[in-house]
């Protein structure tokens, strides 16, 4: 018996030097952890269970069954908590076979997943591969799309959350670009479908792989990834952080933190956070900061679509995802890629029972052939799409703006909004003055007089909240600095909202 | 007694004025300008009147509608705060002739004392030291230099008309006395339309000592003791004290009945300050100017002597006699203040302006700490007036104690949004040579010659920054472990050890501590001794206030990502922490170079873009000018650092930039 221990011991010791320990060293020399050293710092101390640790890879072809079998097959996975909640992983070794993915390294991911979905757990990829293992041909194709099955069968019933930390490269990209949220790491992990040396044979543009594909450019050139940290020390710490805001499945409601900052908080410097002037901008993050509990906001893709802000924050303990124009950027207005981005925050809040507030100050739709030739009407009609099947709490708080279709859009009362506030700074109106008297007044466009006059009439008329809340569009008009207390008090009463989209196989948004 | 007053002033000072003038039971009227429609000084009046557009020359500086805004409220007089108006003979004489009273000095004595050759003779004649030197008109350079042998050298020439440091030179020798005679001529004709000059003795280890004294309309006359204001950079005090650290009692009753004899010799009604120039070397005190108006400072006078100045200020001008005599001025501890300013330390002092993101000055307690103030929390700092925006006053019964309380303050005192001094103000109250009260008006720019830098600051007590590091990352970890949903029988379970680590630049000192839970907050082992530190600090507070085995403490807090600020008594600390594991892997992680900027100009301030003076394609030699941004009433000159050819113009004439924003880009 205490030899077959031992023998255990040994190869356990084996499958957890990977590639060795000169890859390892070679790992580390590149700025990268290892796929075990990243699960060490993800999870909490000693609670990983690491399964498949003696899987081995099935190839005959090209000596790789000559080849030193390393057990593993390159891939550590199994589950664990953070902060005491279940989790499931999946780390990617790059110092086996450079973390490509080969049939059985495709099984364990796939059986990860598997148990995840039945006991209703988030997946947490950690990948760093160089992609499919081409001595394996078609069963490493299989394989992946294997996995692909499983992250749309996942898709809204666990989170999924992709952290990059290496190369993803080519099909390896589909699996993380199904998932809920990427995250990537500045300067050691990149994404792309082909890769910078096929980009100049066939497009002759001459490219490195972190302009093409890295962690910058994806947060704010493609949009494709969520958010960029400086390194795994810093991913893996705020990865931890990122997770105390979701639900472990779909039949869970988000979990709570209790907290000291009291709901009904108040914060006078609100009062005059809108500028009298409705050209000058200001900046909606402080709003949100001061709003959330412990003034924590966790910000969403930052650097992408600035002229709206999406991230998580908490009230009264409880997540909640935050939607807001941004005024500072493009005066807040919606275009393709803010819409986008919103539309699909909302779809996951949406999901994942986390209700949703918003901070409406929006002149419109972005105009111009660049967004129509984009297809802004399709792209601007998924967020109105979103909203409008979003069934979760939603709180929305007019600061200024909400003019045209784009108040329509941002969770108003017609989309079902179930509270709907406005400070007195709001100005709900089918457009702003000016262009509005320009329109209903033409045959007086020649009196600058008159056009002014009538401007400061309309401006007098609608460019307040009274006239919405007349027609009950708004449901209270309130004070700035009770923000917080208003926001808290209407979760708080919407916290066992029921609401039930009509049955259907699934709605048609438009893609 | 007068039963409404018009403040013709913004900001701190006409806030003080109401205060003393509601306390007297005087109903206040304050004028603003369009800028100034939400400052508080308007929101504290009784009534307020809108005097025109942002620009002071517009607004604050107009005297017919300062008068008109009288007449329309039927305020029966006028304090006119410090600058502005406040030393305009003109407005003066005008208020008289409509029957308004001014709260301040008569406009003879406005006009003889604001003219520096003829104040000088007036102070010569009531046998007031002055610094040797020719009062009269040069007729060339070569005069000059024959005037300043004669003085001695080093002397100091200077623009007659000149203030704040123009029109200004120093020479040491004969050649540097012809050279600086003609520039200052040069100057003062284009800065001031008056290129009168005048040479005197430049005295050395210079101490800037004023006496304020206070005369009413019946000749009464009292010197409220010395202010010492010695700590200036580039001209503009930065710390006031009073009394002097230097003054001893036969010293300041020989400065103060001269600067009584001087305020008599004018008939000087009103408070008043007569600014000395006292050699440290010799303890010889020389006059400089008479200032016809209340000081920026005035309030340090106030906590030694119990007075008010401004409540004095009306009493006299309502005709009333002085309440006390000479005999009642007494010294009662010190007083210190600092003035708190809209500028960034770190980036040699460019003022800042924009959004009180928060603006939480520390308590005031009466006999301790006083804050005088314009601002708000959530107010804005505009970029067309004075970059003061509050002055923090302690007193103490030593001068120590006046010390140990204006570091507490300093801590505790919230600004986000823009920056202040108060880094640097905290900076100057610990070093040793300002705790020595052995300086002169060269102080900072000798202790601080290339700027400041918060890394120059050295804390005298680590060990309290790394304990609540911990305290405080201990305190988001429990928080993060209490969260719902967790495996029955496998909850998170924190451990007690952790690596605190301070970065300092690319270096990463690791401080290993064990931190445990206690009632009412941490203890924390660091390095073999035992730190209690309790504090009702709440998750996401800039905002520290604690105890740390028993003695209290006030520090700030920022985190951002994985990284914790700490900011106290003028030094930043920047700290992780996490397990000794991570701090392991931490050290694997390759240190990332800072992007080269050196290939952009960007705005080191926000303010309005008023020229870019280079375009596209053109070669710049290191120094010439590329841009000017204007900010508070600054023209501020941008020039290439080196010999560079620009590639791109990001930014336009007349935009608004905010801080860092990329103006031109270099090949």
């Amino acid at each position: 018996m205490h030899d077959i221990i031992r023998q255990l011991e040994k190869k356990r010791e084996m499958a957890r030097l990977g590639g060795g320990q000169k890859r390892i060293d070679s790992q580390h020399a590149k700025g990268k952890l290892t796929a075990r050293e990243r699960i060490e710092l993800l999870l909490d101390p000693d609670s990983f269970e690491e399964w498949d640790l003696f899987k081995e890879h099935r190839c005959t072809d090209f000596g790789m069954d000559k080849a030193e079998k390393t057990p593993g097959d390159g891939v550590v996975v199994g589950y664990g908590t953070i902060n005491g909640r279940l989790v499931f992983v999946f780390s990617q070794d790059f110092t086996v076979f450079g973390g490509s993915l080969s049939e059985t390294h495709a099984e364990k991911i796939c059986k990860v997943m598997d148990h995840a979905m039945k006991v209703g757990a988030p997946v947490i990829g950690l990948n760093d591969s160089g992609g499919a293992r081409i001595q394996e041909g078609v069963a490493s194709l299989g394989g992946y799309a294997d996995v692909f099955q499983r992250n749309v069968m996942a898709s809204g019933v666990v989170p999924q959350i992709s952290m990059i930390m290496g190369p993803c490269a080519g099909g390896a990209v589909y699996s993380p670009s199904m998932t809920d949220f990427i995250f990537m790491v500045k300067d050691s992990s990149y994404m792309f479908v082909t890769g910078p040396e096929v980009v100049k044979t066939v497009t002759h543009e001459d490219v490195t792989a972190e302009e093409l594909g890295g962690a910058v450019t994806h947060t704010s050139k493609s949009g494709v990834a969520d958010l960029a940290f400086e390194n795994d020390v810093e991913a893996l710490s705020m990865l931890r952080r990122f997770m105390n805001y979701l639900p472990a499945n779909n039949r869970e409601k988000p979990p709570v933190t209790p907290t000291e900052d009291p709901a009904d908080r108040m914060d006078h410097s609100l009062d005059t956070l809108v500028p009298d002037n409705a050209n000058k901008p200001y900046d909606m993050k402080e709003l949100i900061i001061k709003v959330v509990d412990d003034n924590d906001f966790f910000e969403i893709q930052p650097d992408y679509a600035k002229n709206i802000i999406i991230g998580f924050g908490r009230m009264d303990g409880n997540p909640v995802g935050i939607v807001a124009n941004q005024p500072l950027v493009l005066a807040g207005c919606l275009d393709i890629k803010s819409s986008i981005k919103a539309a699909r925050f909302v779809r996951f809040c949406d999901a994942f029972n986390i209700p949703v507030v918003t901070f409406v100050d929006v002149p419109g739709f972005m105009p111009g052939t660049t967004q129509e030739y984009g297809g802004i009407i399709k792209h601007g009609a998924k967020l109105l799409y979103a909203y409008a099947e979003c069934t979760v709490p939603k709180v929305t708080v007019i600061t200024r703006k909400a003019y045209g279709g784009a108040y329509d859009v941002m969770s108003s009362k017609h989309l079902r909004g179930d509270v709907n506030l406005a400070w007195p700074s709001a100005e709900i109106a089918v457009m702003g003055p000016k262009g509005a008297v320009e329109i209903i007044f033409r045959e007086e466009k020649n009196d600058p007089a008159k056009l002014a006059q009538r401007e400061a009439e309309y401006k007098e008329k609608f460019a307040n909240p009274f006239v919405a809340g007349a027609r009950g569009f708004i449901d209270d008009v309130i004070m700035p600095h009770a923000t917080r207390k208003r926001i808290c008090r209407s979760l708080a009463m919407l916290r066992d909202k029921q609401l039930d989209n009509p049955w259907r196989k699934h709605g048609n948004i438009p893609l | 007694m007068f039963t409404k007053i018009l403040i013709a002033n913004r900001g701190e000072i006409a806030c003080r004025v109401i205060k003393t003038a509601r306390k007297m039971g005087i109903k206040t009227v304050a004028v603003y300008s369009e800028a100034d429609k939400d400052a508080l000084h308007v929101d504290l009046a009784d009534e307020a009147v809108c005097i025109g557009p942002a620009a002071s020359k517009e607004s604050y500086l107009v005297m017919d509608k300062i008068i008109a805004a009288c007449k329309e409220t039927g305020a029966q007089a006028v304090h006119p705060g410090y600058g502005f108006l406040s030393e305009n003979a003109t407005f003066s004489r005008r208020l008289e002739e409509e029957g308004i009273k001014f709260i301040g000095p008569k406009h003879y004595s406005v006009a003889k004392m604001g003219d520096k050759i003829e104040s000088k003779k007036l102070a010569i004649e009531a046998k007031v030291n002055t610094i040797p030197g020719y009062n009269d008109a040069i007729a060339g350079p070569d005069e000059a230099v024959k005037i300043a042998q004669g003085i001695g050298y080093p002397v100091m020439i200077k623009a007659s008309a000149g203030g704040g440091g123009k029109g200004l030179r120093v020479a040491y020798n004969d050649a540097e006395a012809h050279e600086g005679f003609s520039s200052c001529v040069n100057e003062a004709r284009n800065s001031f339309g008056d290129d009168r000059v005048f040479i005197e003795k430049y005295v050395l280890e210079p101490r800037h000592i004023e006496i304020q004294v206070l005369g009413d309309s019946h000749g009464n006359y009292v010197y409220l003791n010395e202010r010492d204001c010695s700590i200036q950079r580039r001209h503009q005090k930065v710390i006031e004290e009073a009394p002097s650290p230097f003054v001893d009692p036969e010293m300041r009753k020989a400065m103060g009945e001269q600067a009584v004899a001087l305020a008599r010799a004018v008939n000087y009604e009103s408070a008043g300050t007569v600014e000395f120039v006292v050699s440290g070397a010799t303890k010889e005190f020389y006059f400089l100017e008479m200032n016809t108006r209340l000081q920026v400072e005035h309030p340090v006078t106030e906590l030694i002597t119990g007075l008010d100045l401004v409540e004095q200020m009306i009493r006299v001008a309502y005709g009333e006699k002085l309440p006390l005599s000479q005999a009642d001025v007494k010294i009662n501890g010190w007083a210190m203040e600092c003035r708190i300013n809209a500028e960034d330390p770190f980036r040699g002092f460019l003022p800042s302006t924009g959004r009180l993101v928060k603006f939480q000055p520390p308590a005031e307690i009466p006999g301790q700490v006083r804050v005088d103030t314009g601002v708000y929390d959530g107010g804005e700092i505009s970029m067309y007036y004075d970059s003061m925006i509050a002055k923090l006053i302690v007193h103490g019964a030593t001068r120590e104690q006046a010390v140990a309380r204006m570091r507490d303050a300093l801590n505790a005192f919230v600004i986000r949004g823009i920056s202040s001094n108060i880094p640097f103000q905290a900076a100057l109250m610990q070093h040793p040579v300002f705790h020595s009260g052995i300086f002169d008006t060269g102080f900072i720019p000798k202790h601080y010659p290339t700027g400041f830098d918060a890394s120059m600051v050295p804390h005298d007590d680590p060990a309290l920054l790394v304990s609540v590091a911990a305290f405080v990352y201990r305190s988001f970890t429990d928080r993060s472990a209490s969260i719902t949903g967790q495996l029955q029988g496998h909850e998170r379970k924190v451990s007690d050890k952790w690596m605190v680590i301070r970065l300092k630049g690319e270096e990463k000192e690791q401080h290993p501590v064990v931190a445990r839970p206690i009632a009412g907050g941490y203890h924390v082992e660091y390095k073999g001794e035992q730190y209690e530190i309790l504090s009702d600090w709440q998750l996401g507070e800039s905002l520290f206030r604690g105890t740390c085995n028993g003695e209290e403490f006030t520090l700030q807090i920022e985190r951002h990502k994985t990284k914790y600020s700490l900011f106290h008594w003028g030094t930043r600390a920047d700290f992780m922490v996490m397990s000794a594991r991570a701090a392991e892997l931490l050290a694997l992680m390759p240190e990332k170079p800072a992007p080269d900027l050196s290939k952009f100009l960007m705005s080191p301030m926000p303010g309005l873009l008023r020229e870019v003076a280079v375009k596209v394609g053109q070669d710049v030699k290191a120094g010439e000018k590329l841009a000017v941004i204007e900010a508070m009433k600054m023209e501020n000159i941008l020039k290439a650092e080196q010999d560079c050819k620009v590639k791109k113009i990001s930014a336009a004439a007349g935009e608004s930039l905010s801080v860092d924003q990329i103006i031109i880009e270099f090949e």
